[in-house]
């Protein structure tokens, strides 16, 4: 199990290379550079050349990659070229609220999405089941921003319940209570799709499982029907779902660019997409590489997790 | 029953959620809370090229000469008077008394110094540490900065420029307090110190950045006690923010809001026109454009009323010429081009295109000061229709765009220009003057008429600002009647503040002096 870990541990560093080097070649390869971002629609070529120089932006693309692996091999992502401010601090700083707004979209979308599977595989074609199917449809074909952005005008614009954007109110505040109330909407938006996606799944598995012979047999024993759903069932149907958490965990971490840029979330995303816009290499490297990271990471979690789950799967 | 348990179940999650909706809490005294589009990029004005860093960092630091409210007509800013040699080349300020940096650094000759050749010298122990993109735009002229005694310090120019006033009004020739760059080094744009009406408090990152009120302001008291500036992308949640309490000003509303708010009781608008033109480019040098009135067609065939009023809605004005209406340097007398189909088809019929012809127009999705590029687009692509000129729109993200500009290959492209002053040179030479063509400088449209390249040459050796009106006037004259762009529009500036927002006014410059502001 140790030497399972420690190997996957290690492929960390192929795959996050891999990672920088496309990362690299996407940006470097799309049209629009950053000096002449920075300029805009009043750069003259003298100062183009000037300030391509200053970034670095003149030595050929294999020497402006090396020099840059070669600092993050040291610990160090540079400086922005744009803000001006050390890479490595500034997603750091962001990283945070992104962790905040995922974990909590995937804790959402999770339980809702069981509890909601599981109350519609108990009693297929209920009210209940078919409410939810419904839902699910809306829920997996609403895009995130319209989403988000409807829920704002609904509880913040017309119902004044919650504040429509940030992470914290612009004074006072601080506590838990208010980052709850700055986090509600954007995790909601955030773990709609995935919610409806882990609910239909959870659905289609408990229904196949509680047709299972030993379901009958738990039954006939006299357990309790609370015991028999959860003990004997979703438990077994529990692998399948983890996969699916996981790859959600994938989704959630892109939809989180999206929705920290409805709810001025101050993460990695919105950060990330002010990087692309303005082509800052060095920024958009750091923050693909701690998102790559985190994925990872949770799959490698994930993978763990079957073991637990069901105790005839063993690594080598 | 477990499908009811856990109905309820997430009834009580819904409920316990409810109950953490925050209330507003209570303004503190004298804080005003700023929304912003973007959030700033860095807060020292010399290293950055973006509106919304200026608009904040320019709070903290003062230039030498200024605008007054509402107008770009230049003003002493932290030197009480100068003189101009009269070969032009040295401009001469003497500075005003006893005014101190933030951090107590005296401000002085040698400050200025330091500020503007920080930028511009190589030897500078001050040059490595910044990156300054628009050095040699504003200072490629100056020579050296000489310092003749504390309180006095001179520019000297490579060769006469009239407009160099106008020059030291921009961000990237405000006064800094040298202690602070020295100390902070690369840092210095999150620590920036100045003489403002504010000082730098802090920057949560992605959340806010906080000033608070200079006490010891030399100009007056300011009123405030701190600005909050918060950066919110979506206009939805800024305008959600600004009528729920969490911002109690916002400029830059999207068109489409303007009418709605106009409409709602706690709010106010405010609008005026800004220093800054749209533009149709056109390539003069490619047929069938080298021909003066196929560009003349194009100028008639589009409909600018309709773009201006079914597309901007209020938040443009109608342009006649690249210099704003109403300033000093503006011909009253200059005629727009009425919007006449016939006219443009008779036109490109004796130019000898009686059936019109094909070509490209390249449009980026978004931009500073680009207000609604793609709408603006369409409306003129199908407007070039009814004459017979078949446009193909291309529509690129502005960073990918901005390079394609540098091909030479365009036809026509959509382009705005933020001058951030009144002062004609700063927008014709660049834009117009046949020197300027791309990739050199920013003429894209290679146009070149060599009368109008020599008035404007005179102007900005001409330092009587009546005289140098009279050779713009001219220019803008032949300009017109050579159309080298379809002139659109002007861009008016909203803002919506608060009800307790009071005596706050729009700069014509498109930079936010909340300085102004008192709350009720």
């Amino acid at each position: 199990m140790r030497s399972y870990i420690a190997r996957r541990l290690l492929l960390l560093v192929p795959v996050l290379l891999g990672v920088s080097v496309v990362v690299f070649l996407v940006l470097h390869l799309s049209p629009g550079d950053p000096a002449e971002i920075m300029l805009g629609s009043q750069a003259t070529q003298e100062d183009l050349t000037r300030l391509r120089r200053e970034l670095g932006l003149t030595e050929p693309l294999y020497i402006q990659y090396l020099h840059w692996v070669t600092h993050v091999a040291r610990g160090d992502l540079g400086r922005s070229l744009w803000m001006k401010r050390p890479v490595l601090d500034e997603v750091l700083n962001r990283y945070k609220a992104t962790l905040v707004l995922t974990a909590s979209g995937l804790l959402l979308s999770t339980l809702g999405g069981i509890a909601l599977g599981v109350a519609s595989a108990v009693r297929p074609h209920s009210l209940l089941d078919r409410m939810s199917a419904v839902t699910s449809l809306f829920g997996a074909s609403m895009p995130v921003f319209w989403l988000g952005i409807v829920l704002m005008v609904i509880f913040s614009l017309w119902l004044g319940w919650l504040p429509a954007s940030g992470m914290w109110a612009p004074y006072g505040g601080g506590d838990l209570r208010d980052l709850l109330a700055h986090l509600i909407l954007p995790a909601v938006t955030l773990a709609a799709a995935s919610l409806t996606i882990i609910a239909r799944l959870t659905r289609s598995t408990m229904l196949d499982i509680l047709n299972q012979d030993y379901i009958r047999t738990a039954r006939a024993k006299g357990l309790v029907e609370g015991r028999v759903v959860f003990r004997h069932g979703l438990k077994n149907a529990l692998i399948p779902i983890v996969t699916v958490v996981g790859v959600q965990a994938g989704y959630l971490l892109g939809g989180a660019v999206l929705t920290e840029t409805v709810f001025a979330w101050p993460g990695v995303g919105l950060l990330m997409v002010q990087g692309i816009l303005a082509r800052d290499f060095p920024l958009v490297q750091g923050c693909v590489l701690v998102i790559a990271l985190t994925f990872v990471l949770i799959n490698l979690a994930v993978d763990l997790l079957y073991a637990y789950l069901d105790p005839r799967i063993q690594y080598e | 029953m477990t499908a009811r348990r856990a109905l309820a179940s997430f009834c009580m999650i819904a409920l316990a959620l409810g109950a953490f909706a925050a209330p507003v809490a209570a303004q503190p005294a004298g804080t005003l809370l700023v929304g912003l589009v973007a959030e700033p990029v860095n807060l020292d004005p010399a290293q950055v090229t973006d509106l919304n860093s200026n608009r904040v960092g320019r709070r903290v630091v003062e230039t030498l000469v200024t605008f007054p409210d509402e107008s770009t007509q230049v003003v002493p800013g932290l030197a009480e008077s100068w003189t101009i040699s009269k070969d032009g080349l040295q401009y001469t300020f003497k500075l005003k008394n006893g005014i101190k940096f933030h951090d107590g650094t005296p401000l002085n000759a040698e400050a200025v110094k330091f500020s503007i050749e920080r930028q511009i010298n190589t030897e500078h122990p001050a040059y490595k540490i910044g990156k300054y993109p628009f050095a040699n735009f504003f200072f490629g002229n100056v020579k050296a900065v000489e310092v003749l005694s504390d309180e006095r310090v001179a520019f000297l120019l490579k060769e006469p420029r009239a407009s160099f006033l106008s020059i030291l009004t921009a961000g990237a020739a405000s006064i800094v307090s040298p202690t602070a760059v020295m100390k902070w080094g690369p840092d210095y744009p999150s620590h920036p110190v100045g003489t403002g009406p504010f000082r730098f408090a802090s920057w949560d990152r992605g959340q806010r950045v906080v000033l608070e009120k200079n006490p010891a302001y030399w100009k007056y008291p300011v009123k405030l006690e701190r600005v909050i500036y918060r950066p919110i992308v979506e206009d939805q949640a800024r305008l959600t923010e600004l009528l729920t309490g969490g911002l109690d000003l916002i400029v830059g509303v999207p068109a489409d809001f303007v009418a709605q708010l106009e409409q709602n009781p706690k709010v106010t608008l405010l609008k005026q026109t800004g220093a800054h033109v749209w533009y149709l480019g056109i390539n003069n040098q490619k047929k069938p454009f080298d021909d003066k009135r196929v560009r003349q067609a194009l100028n008639y065939a589009v409909n600018k009323d309709a773009i201006v009023r079914d597309v901007l809605k209020g938040t443009g004005s109608l342009s006649k010429g690249p210099v704003l209406p109403g300033t000093w340097g503006a011909d009253a007398g200059l005629k727009a081009y009425p919007y006449d189909p016939e006219k443009a088809k008779k036109l490109l019929a004796e130019a000898g295109y009686p059936n019109g012809f094909t070509t490209t127009m390249w449009v980026p999705e978004s931009g500073s000061g680009m207000q609604a590029p793609v709408a603006m687009s369409t409306v003129m692509q199908s407007n070039l229709k009814a004459v017979g000129v078949n446009v193909t729109l291309q529509t690129m993200e502005w960073g990918a765009y901005l390079t394609k500009l540098r091909t030479k290959e365009q036809e026509l492209f959509a382009l705005s220009w933020m001058a951030g002053t009144e002062d004609p040179d700063m927008v014709m030479y660049p834009l117009l003057h046949s020197s300027q063509w791309t990739p050199v400088g920013p003429n894209r449209a290679q146009y070149k008429n060599a009368r109008f390249d020599e008035l404007l040459q005179q102007a900005r050796l001409t330092t009587d600002q009546g005289k140098r009106a009279a050779l713009y006037r001219e220019a803008q004259r032949i300009l017109v009647d050579d159309a080298p762009w379809v002139f659109i529009d002007h861009e008016i500036q909203i803002a919506a503040f608060a009800k307790r927002v009071q005596s706050f006014k729009l700069h014509p410059s498109f930079d936010l002096r909340v300085e102004t502001i008192s709350l009720k």
